[in-house]
């Protein structure tokens, strides 16, 4: 039986702080509503809804209750995908793809102003041989870090580099963060510009069955241990096999992709998922981030982060970057782009998304 | 033989709640003693509490109207088990059915003689007709006021 192809028709995000004129639901549905907008489709035209979200981010307990009306789940099919964003759309291409639903809202929110990041962190882990620690997602980060200054494949300019480069390209992206904000405080060998700016952060798209410019050519995700100590965290296996199965499923890889937007919580994890997904040889990742422009052209975590929406942002920057609609950021001649998405705990489950242009 | 282990746990999280600013004005407006809604364009339906948007048309909701501030009782549930920030149990927790509204609005009945909790059900059960009664001194929030028999 031959698999329906999947098409993005519809697309937003927004990223801002501590708006007090809107609540949560309020936010969801600006950006929902305009996804559906950007697609053309009337409601009644879109039949599932598929959301990432988390109760703890959210400070909601069974979050999607509250807030799935907000994204257009009143009478429709939904589910809930309690990790990142890029996931969710893998599980509403699968729906699509089995005929379960003919077009599907995907939704994913984080709110920072809302929540403490930091807290969240340490609750990821497990509480016997973790959590007593203090153990927080960004001594994991600059645990690979170091793993990576060290052995000598970013330390100096490149990182230096890399990291200005980031920061202009944030300052550049028409969507990314103006103003507020905040960040947590750096652990050796990481410092402030290699962290995550935390946002208010919503993303959503309408994907579809009937043809579209956009093209969802492959879809892969992976997952390694939970324990961190049976990992390589410098591999990232899982997205490296994410992306494997991706380039499979579409029949061409992240490597010959025009434009790569990739999901890391910070500089140095989103220097080794260029890596991991091989659109930069083992051991450039920083120096791609500091002299590609295609490589996360968005400004990446620069721009606003909130989990579990990052992966999603990904894809929708992928998307204008395909249409051509990117503003100051976009790159010349877009046919295709890879996007990621990685859960908590050390990126543990990688979703890669392939897009292209038809 | 082994000893097995077991940790104590408590998650305790910090949060801020945005209310928005239709929420923000709902809550206003209980301070004037006025309970609002809002009118969906599509469905015609006036939703309350006031909100910004109808999930069900997702439409924007445009102009706001006062209701009430007597209502219809729709359904309710007597509890019987404490719960800090509440009174003393037994408690009657109903939704009201505000005229204008649409929808129905959820808060506690007071002044009901609940010593005998079937007596209490049995008249709420004709579901009759109720007025909103706000505390002495109005903060703005959904505790500002409660239900009373019309």
């Amino acid at each position: 039986m031959t698999r329906p192809a999947i098409y993005v028709e519809g697309a937003a995000l927004e990223i801002s702080f501590a708006d007090g004129r809107r609540n949560l639901q309020e936010l969801i549905f600006d950006t929902v509503r305009a996804a559906v907008d950007d697609s053309g489709q009337p409601m009644h035209e879109i039949d599932s809804v598929v959301l990432a979200a988390h109760d703890l981010v959210d400070g909601r307990s069974l979050s999607s209750m509250v807030t799935s009306p907000a994204a257009g789940a009143y009478l429709r099919d939904e589910i809930r995908y309690g990790d990142d964003g890029a996931g969710a759309l893998a599980a509403a291409v699968t729906r699509l793809e089995a005929g379960h639903a003919r077009r599907s809202i995907v939704a994913a929110w984080g709110r920072s102003s809302e929540h403490s990041p930091d807290q969240f962190s340490r609750s990821l882990f497990e509480p016997f041989r973790s959590r007593p620690l203090g153990l927080d997602e960004f001594v994991l980060s600059a645990m690979r870090a170091q793993l990576c200054l060290s052995a000598g494949d970013g330390a100096g300019p490149a990182r230096e580099r890399a990291s200005l480069r980031r920061i202009d390209s944030a300052r550049a992206n028409p969507r990314a963060l103006r103003g507020g904000g905040f960040r947590s405080a750096p652990h050796f060998p990481l410092d402030d510009a290699d962290l995550p700016l935390w946002a208010d952060v919503t993303a959503a798209v309408v994907l579809s069955t009937e043809p579209s410019p956009i093209r969802v050519a492959g879809v892969g995700q992976s997952s390694e241990p939970y324990n961190f100590g049976d990992r390589d965290l410098r591999t990232i296996t899982s997205l490296k096999t994410a992306a494997g199965r991706a380039a499979a499923d579409a029949g061409f890889g992240a490597d010959t992709a025009d434009v790569a937007e990739v999901d890391g919580l910070t500089l140095i994890d989103e220097a080794l998922g260029l890596e991991a997904i091989g659109f930069a040889a083992p051991g450039t990742g920083l120096r791609t981030l500091a002299g590609d422009g295609r490589a996360n052209p968005s400004g990446g975590g620069a721009s606003g982060y909130s989990p579990p929406s990052m992966g999603l942002v990904r894809v929708v920057e992928s998307v204008l970057q395909l249409r051509g609609t990117a503003g100051s950021v976009q790159q010349r001649s877009v046919r295709r782009a890879v996007a990621t998405g990685g859960s908590v705990v050390a990126g543990q489950t990688q979703t890669v998304v392939l897009l292209e242009a038809v | 033989m082994t000893e097995l282990v077991s940790i104590p746990g408590h998650w305790d999280f910090d949060y801020t709640y945005f209310a928005g600013e239709a929420a923000s004005r709902f809550f206003a407006e209980l301070r004037n003693t006025r309970v609002m809604g809002a009118t969906c364009p599509d469905c015609r339906r006036v939703l309350v509490p006031a909100r910004s948007f109808c999930d069900a048309c997702f439409q924007r909701t445009t102009d706001w109207v006062e209701v009430g501030p007597e209502g219809t009782l729709e359904t309710f549930t007597i509890i019987t088990a404490a719960f800090p920030g509440l009174p003393e149990p037994p408690i009657v927790m109903a939704y009201v059915t505000l005229d204008g509204a649409d929808t129905a609005l959820v808060n506690l009945v007071l002044g009901l003689d609940l010593s005998d909790i079937g007596a209490a059900a049995a008249g709420l059960q004709r579901q009759p007709r109720v007025r909103v009664q706000y505390g002495p001194e109005p903060q703005g929030r959904i505790t500002d006021f409660a239900f009373v028999l019309a």
